[in-house]
């Protein structure tokens, strides 16, 4: 059963375990690929993580000039080849989100690869597997669509991704609460 | 590909038709060449080893499959922007370094682990090595004699390049340069393998045909080379042959995949330096600031390009406020990202970017 990691932004509670989990997927080498950010830090504590979010036609791949950034057969967008990779950061101009991360003392680009040794397994990346608020999710799209049902929104707001995105993406994100108008205590 | 469709519709062209030309006209070229070559190497194809004859063969159809493969990736929109300017700026003073750090020591490999530099240089240079010697040999552009009198001549492209005693060192180190090369090929692919075993970075995220054939083929290689002058000391030339033959065929097959698989990086990396170029000429020509902070974080050139490349992919990103994604800063763009999530445009704040080295 094919699933997909699905963010549910606001329930972040800024702990950072998806970035230390990141750390210890195999091939990460000890580097975290993802952001948690602040979305008010005058305000509020909210934080909200910032992902690859696997573009469906991905800016980094299409802007590399080696072809280093491949495409999984499940969609994933991989991390740079070692071998390919030259270094020019086309790839971290062109994403529209800012994810990639360049190395200028190793002369390579890395990225989010969803775990890729994992996921093609199904077992779900390290950042959805200890998120402990539920804000990283590993599901099947009909576990999504559920999620649809549950959140029965009459303002026509449920929308994962576009528009806030910009362009159809593997990993849906979604704003319940926001959208649904619900005042968290943050 | 749809980078390569994308690209022909703006040309106009359908892809045979430019490649039918252009891989016609390299292939062509290219075999002039040889051949040109090997008639004054070999003083008017006097001196043709034809034991050597498999080897020639599969340069030929090498050369054929590397020109399909690079002639396809030289058409994609931003490869052919690097290969255009980094033509150009060939000739800057940092070229020779920067090409000797990237090309023969690997510095950057050396920062990614000692272990991986090692493994490179002696499989690299074991390679390169190996064909320093042997294409010459095949192509005849060089060869050795026996004179009388104990002494021993590399002869290339028809001039006596050296005389040396048939015992001394260089003799030595020249009958045994492939022998030496085959043990650091042999190193290096060991190494390379063991890695796979102990750290499951080298395993992700690879197939068999793309990351274990390359590392067998070379292995087979420089096994059945060995093999070779083995059976010529110990076993009187017993096997020799056959293990010919099976050389042969290894390093032919090897030249075949080498456009395809990993290996394909070989022709591919002065690249790098092309584009390390690229960055340094144009940071001095004119830095872009980001559109929302004002930090300088790419040459204006890297950023009027990748635009254009999107575009060329039908990839647009304007934000409403009328600039293109591609001109905000790095951070800026993550906190931008944020606001349009948030509805709080956190990008415009002054405060610095939040932790983000959680450490495992
Ligand atoms: C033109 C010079 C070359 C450059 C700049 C270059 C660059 C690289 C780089 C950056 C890697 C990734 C290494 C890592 O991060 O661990 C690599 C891997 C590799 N290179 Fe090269 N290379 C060159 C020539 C060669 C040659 C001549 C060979 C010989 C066949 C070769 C064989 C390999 C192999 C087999 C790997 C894979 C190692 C592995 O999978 O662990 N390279 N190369
Ligand atoms: S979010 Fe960025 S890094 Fe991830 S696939 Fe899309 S363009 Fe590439
Ligand atoms: S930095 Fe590496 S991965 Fe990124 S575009 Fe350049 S060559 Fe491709």
């Amino acid at each position: 059963m094919k699933k997909r990691l699905y963010l549910e932004l606001e329930n972040c509670i800024g702990c950072r375990s998806c970035l230390a989990a990141c750390t210890q997927c195999g091939g990460h080498e000890e580097r975290n690929r993802n952001y948690v950010y602040d979305v008010n830090p005058m305000v509020n504590r909210q934080t909200m993580p910032l992902m690859c979010l696997h573009c469906v036609n991905p800016a980094c791949a299409r802007s590399c000039p080696a072809q280093a950034i491949q495409i999984h057969e499940t969609g994933a967008v991989l991390s740079a080849l070692v071998e390919k990779c030259i270094g020019c950061q086309n790839c971290t101009i062109a994403c529209p989100y800012g994810i990639p991360k360049f190395d200028t003392e190793q002369n390579l680009m890395y990225k989010c690869d969803l775990c890729i040794d994992r996921t093609k397994d199904s077992i779900p990346p390290m950042c959805a597997s200890v998120c402990p608020s539920n804000t990283l999710q590993w599901l099947t799209d009909e576990e999504i669509e559920n999620k649809k049902k549950q959140f029965n929104l009459d303002n026509g707001k449920w929308v994962t991704s576009i528009p806030y995105l910009e362009g159809e993406t593997n990993v849906k994100v979604n704003l319940p609460g926001i959208l649904q108008g619900i005042t968290k205590l943050f | 590909m749809q980078a390569k469709v994308a690209a022909n519709q703006k040309t106009g062209k359908s892809i045979d038709n430019a490649f039918a030309s252009h891989f016609a006209k390299s292939m062509f070229l290219a075999v002039c060449g040889l051949v040109t070559l090997s008639f004054f190497g070999t003083r008017m194809f006097t001196h043709v080893d034809l034991n050597l004859y498999g080897y020639m063969v599969g340069t030929i159809i090498f050369i054929g499959g590397f020109f399909y493969r690079f002639i396809a990736w030289g058409e994609r929109p931003p490869t052919k922007i690097f290969i255009k300017k980094g033509i150009k700026l060939l000739f800057r003073k940092s070229t020779p370094k920067t090409s000797v750090e990237h090309l023969a020591t690997y510095n950057f490999i050396w920062n990614r682990g000692i272990y991986r530099w090692t493994q490179h240089i002696l499989i690299g240079w074991g390679c390169i090595l190996s064909c320093f010697v042997t294409f010459p040999l095949v192509f005849g552009w060089m060869y050795f004699t026996m004179d009388d009198n104990g002494y021993y001549s590399i002869i290339a492209m028809g001039i006596r390049v050296i005389t040396v005693p048939a015992n001394g060192i260089i003799a030595n180190l020249s009958y045994n340069a492939l022998n030496i090369t085959a043990v650091m090929v042999i190193a290096g692919v060991c190494m390379a393998l063991y890695r796979r075993l102990k750290n499951m970075q080298a395993r992700a995220e690879q197939k068999f045909m793309y990351d274990f054939l390359p590392l067998y083929m070379l292995l087979l290689v420089s096994v059945t080379g060995l093999s070779l002058t083995f059976m010529n000391i110990f076993l009187r030339g017993a096997g020799q042959p056959a293990m010919s033959l099976i050389h042969q065929w290894s390093v032919i097959i090897t030249l075949i995949y080498l456009p395809f698989g990993k290996l394909a990086h070989i022709p591919f990396r002065p690249m790098s330096v092309f584009a390390r170029n690229y960055r340094e000429h144009y940071a001095e020509q004119s830095m872009k600031g980001c559109k929302v902070c004002g930090d300088e974080f790419v040459s204006t050139e890297q950023s009027k390009d990748v635009v254009e490349v999107l575009g060329v992919n039908d990839i647009e990103f304007q934000t409403k406020e009328g600039h293109h994604l591609a001109e905000m800063c790095l951070p800026c763009r993550r906190k931008y990202r944020i606001a349009q999530f948030s509805g709080f445009p956190i990008h415009e704040l002054k405060v610095k970017e939040a932790n983000q080295n959680a450490k495992g």
